[in-house]
């Protein structure tokens, strides 16, 4: 069967599970005993497991199954929870996240075995002293002593079966076969122990199917077994003559064979237990039943070819709802007018009235359009604690990290662009920004270090800050590095405020990290993260006290498509300005404007403003005379302020966002264009390029 | 772009020992001259409509249309031809041009005439003066009905000023 047109929902199934297992794995740590959190991870590594299994990818499956035998005797109680055993899960997480990554690009796994893992994760499983009869995953390179240990002959028993192995073999016996179970164990002396494999692979098979090989075939063929392997056959003769097939080749020590009991086999029994014990969850037995759903459906196994997997958005079925009600409303809206307009003059009310419902249906259906695109932020942010976790063992700090706001949503494709910029800011905070211990205690700080990401809605945007308790940005040392590095002269440096010194941050290739480390220091940073958050029309400030820490406060248009302006006018032409970057309208008389460098400034309430005047920046005449009062609309960039001098107010518009194309791009300010109810153009002004 | 000049250029094509190839072009009015405008490059022809100007681009960019919601800049082809500047009558005509690179493009013309059907016998090409300045706007002239027209290179024409 061809599982590739499963592949999409495997990734996104594969990455929601990967999330809940670090999120889970996480609280586990501070919080060992806690039931809640074993369970719910054993149930995402069992679901992940299924979901391999089904798509064919046996190494990821391997790895899940080996961490699901952890999981499985932590929760009952057999392991205790130690700090090593959670630092090798967090390396299986990183080498399953691996898999899904090469599995993205190429619809293959990679032929990283992980062989490490593995036997790290059969290490703890070892450990658990008092449980030597602990099932010991029979997986690949199964420790020699599970070998070894393992009295019985029944060998069939342990191995793992999967869903559609046990239908396989179901369904055989009710065709009236035989299931048995075969082990095989060559003799020490034998050199080419695959190639005795193979034959007796051979000579079983003449007799009989062979359905599941423990270890794998390919496994067997590449030697990678011990001195024996088990097969499990269906067959209509007798298990003798299996036997007897597989003694006929040489060098062969021993063949063991039974009927196989399916009840006895190893996965036969913890799938239904666990189905039981979830089943008054809701949700999760949801989660759980679709990899089982899909493994029915997997009859053969096979590498799936190389599916374009696109980019999607998970949609909440509420919303496609609210979208598809608006729509039909729409149609029945302008079905109205349409009758309405056959009737003419008579009904002019009725044809006006009607117009408007019009005009609110589709405000609504704008807004739930929109919203179908907007996600949480929660699907970036979410695989921050588990960053800063590490970072903390890596770096040799303690440090918390607090997150709030993890709702907030925004539009999908600043969500998947914002991830980058943040996690580089999160990185400097805990390398850069947080002290050593030892200078923590000095400065009388608690040891943990604080590091925090807050997201809000205000208005149109969306605000994200990233910061720490730490040191601080050091405007001196950037002052000093800045003349260094040639950016800028000594004379410079003394006349330029604190805000512009840390703005010299965000040059490329400007990083103030005395030594390079894994974390931060590259060079490739700030300038990456303003750049980036520019591109998505966003800006970066920092708020900083040296000693007591900084914020990185980045603000995000919450779409790209749509935000509301100010309509004004100028010489008669109709333009557009963000809402976001106005402050305050002003009305000013032309008496207090000074000149000061020669430039115009207005002093507003305290602040010296200078004036831009619009009709002089877009060639043309202003409408207005040289004595009226000047209608001033203030505007902002971060900290600066400028009045821009318009002719007249229209008020205040939602408008649609339209290139200009790229036929027209020599002009600088002019970010866009929007089209009014009239069918007329309105440019859009970019005011921060006009500041 | 390059696809453009080799269809043109095979428009030009004298050697008629394949079956004679003839190509539709319409025929608008500049001033007196009349030019003719392969119509596989144009999108659309509409009204003149109110253009809002754009500050700060060449003056030959008259600004941007609204065409059924799409922002279409709009140029001014007497001005890039160096001709007298545009008086805009009832004829008046804007013509959209497909462009892939740079998405669609329309021109000022006082009048469209008609669509003609020229083979490539009737296509004479126009030597081009590479001492000549003025960049050479024009690939060829047809006869149609003893009247010339002069055949638009669109790639010039559309090209950037500084191009």
């Amino acid at each position: 069967m061809d599982v590739s047109q499963y592949l999409e929902i495997f990734l996104d199934e594969t990455k929601e599970h990967l999330q809940t297992l670090n999120t889970q794995i996480l609280e586990l740590e501070s919080d060992p005993e806690n039931m809640d959190t074993i369970n719910e991870i054993f149930r995402a590594a069992h679901s992940l497991k299924g979901m391999a299994g089904t798509m064919g990818y046996k190494r990821m499956q391997n790895l899940t199954h080996d961490m699901e035998n952890v999981f499985s005797e932590v929760r009952t109680g057999n392991i205790k929870v130690q700090p090593e055993m959670i630092d090798v899960l967090f390396k299986c997480l990183d080498a399953l996240e691996e898999y899904n990554n090469n599995i993205q690009q190429t619809a293959d796994e990679g032929t990283n075995d992980n062989e490490v893992l593995i036997k790290q994760l059969n290490d703890i499983l070892n450990g658990a002293g008092g449980a030597p009869a602990a099932p010991q995953p029979e997986v690949k390179k199964a420790s020699i002593e599970a070998a070894a240990e393992s009295s019985s002959d029944e060998k069939w028993n342990d191995i793992a079966l999967d869903h559609s192995q046990i239908r396989v073999l179901t369904e055989a016996k009710k065709m009236g076969k035989k299931v048995y179970g075969v082990n095989v164990v060559i003799q020490d002396s034998c050199i080419l122990k695959a190639a005795r494999a193979f034959l007796v692979f051979k000579a079983v098979e003449e007799k009989s199917e062979i359905i599941v090989s423990n270890p794998s075939a390919q496994d067997v063929e590449d030697e990678r077994f011990d001195r024996d392997f088990t097969l499990i056959v269906v067959s209509d003769g007798t298990v003798d003559d299996i036997i007897k097939a597989a003694e006929s080749v040489s060098e062969i020590a021993k063949v063991t064979g039974a009927e196989l009991v399916l009840e006895n086999t190893r996965n036969y029994h913890p799938i239904e237990e666990s189905d039981r014990s979830v089943s008054d969850d809701k949700k999760t037995a949801v989660a759980e039943s679709k990899p089982q759903a899909a493994a029915k459906t997997a009859e053969k196994k096979q590498t799936p070819g190389k599916p374009v997997v696109n980019r999607t958005v998970r949609v909440d079925i509420e919303k496609l709802d609210v979208l598809m009600n608006l729509v039909s409303e729409l149609i029945i809206a302008k079905n109205s007018l349409v009758s309405a307009s056959n009737q003419e003059r008579e009904k002019n009310a009725g044809f006006n009235e009607q117009i408007e419902y019009l005009e609110s249906v589709t405000t609504n259906l704008h807004e739930s359009v929109m919203k179908v695109r907007m996600v949480p932020i929660e699907s970036v942010v979410n695989k921050f604690p588990r960053m800063i976790r590490d970072l903390s063992k890596s770096l040799g700090k303690k440090m918390e990290l607090y997150m709030t706001g993890e709702e907030t949503e925004l539009d999908r494709t600043v969500v998947d662009e914002i991830g980058d910029p943040l996690m580089h800011l999160l990185r400097n905070s805990a390398d850069h920004g947080l002290e050593s211990a030892e200078v923590r205690a000095q400065r009388g700080k608690p040891p943990v270090g604080t590091i925090f990401l807050n997201a809000y809605q205000d208005g149109n945007n969306v605000v994200i800050e990233v910061g720490d308790d730490g040191n601080g940005i050091d405007i001196e040392a950037v002052r000093n590095k800045g003349i260094e590095r040639g950016v800028i002269t000594p004379e410079q440096a003394a006349n330029m405020t604190d805000k512009e010194v840390i703005d010299l941050l965000f040059l490329p290739s400007f990083s103030t990290a005395k030594k390079v480390t894994d974390v931060s220091g590259r060079g490739v940073g700030l300038d990456v993260v303003k750049s980036k958050i520019e591109s998505l029309s966003g800006e970066v400030e920092i708020k900083t006290k040296l000693g007591e820490g900084s914020t990185w406060i980045i603000r995000l248009p919450l779409t790209l498509a749509i935000i509301q302006a100010l309509m004004v006018v100028v010489g008669g032409e109709k333009y557009a300005i963000s809402l976001g970057s106005i402050q305050t309208l002003e009305d000013i008389s032309p008496s207090e404007i000074k000149l000061v460098q020669n430039k115009e400034v207005i002093n507003l309430r305290g602040t010296v403003i200078p004036l831009i005047r619009l009709p002089k920046v877009l060639d043309i005449e202003s409408t207005r005379s040289e004595d009226e009062n000047l209608i001033v609309v203030i505007v902002k960039k971060g900290d600066k302020q400028a009045g821009l001098v318009i002719d007249e107010l229209i008020g205040q518009q939602e408008i649609v966002i339209k290139s200009l194309g790229k036929y027209i791009k020599q002009c600088k300010f002019i970010s866009g264009a929007t089209i009014l109810g009239d069918g007329e153009i309105a440019l859009i002004l970019d005011a921060n390029a006009l500041i | 772009m390059d696809q453009l000049k080799a269809l043109n250029e095979l428009g030009n094509v004298e050697d008629a020992k394949t079956s004679v190839e003839s190509f539709q072009y319409i025929v608008i009015r500049l001033g007196e001259e009349q030019f003719g405008i392969d119509i596989r490059f144009i999108d659309n022809i509409v009204k003149m409509q109110n253009i809002t100007r754009v500050p700060k681009v060449p003056a030959y960019l008259k600004g941007v249309i609204n065409l059924r919601g799409e922002v279409i800049p709009v140029m001014s082809i007497r001005m890039k031809m160096g001709l007298p500047a545009d008086e805009f009558t009832r004829t008046t005509r804007i013509i959209i041009l497909k462009s892939e690179q740079q998405g669609n493009v329309g021109i000022i013309v006082d009048e469209v005439k008609e669509v003609v059907m020229l083979e490539t016998t009737q296509i004479e090409k126009v030597a081009y003066d590479s001492k000549d300045n003025t960049v050479n706007f024009v690939t060829g002239v047809g006869k149609h009905n003893g009247d010339l027209i002069s055949l638009l290179d669109l790639n010039s024409i559309t090209l950037e000023e500084n191009a």
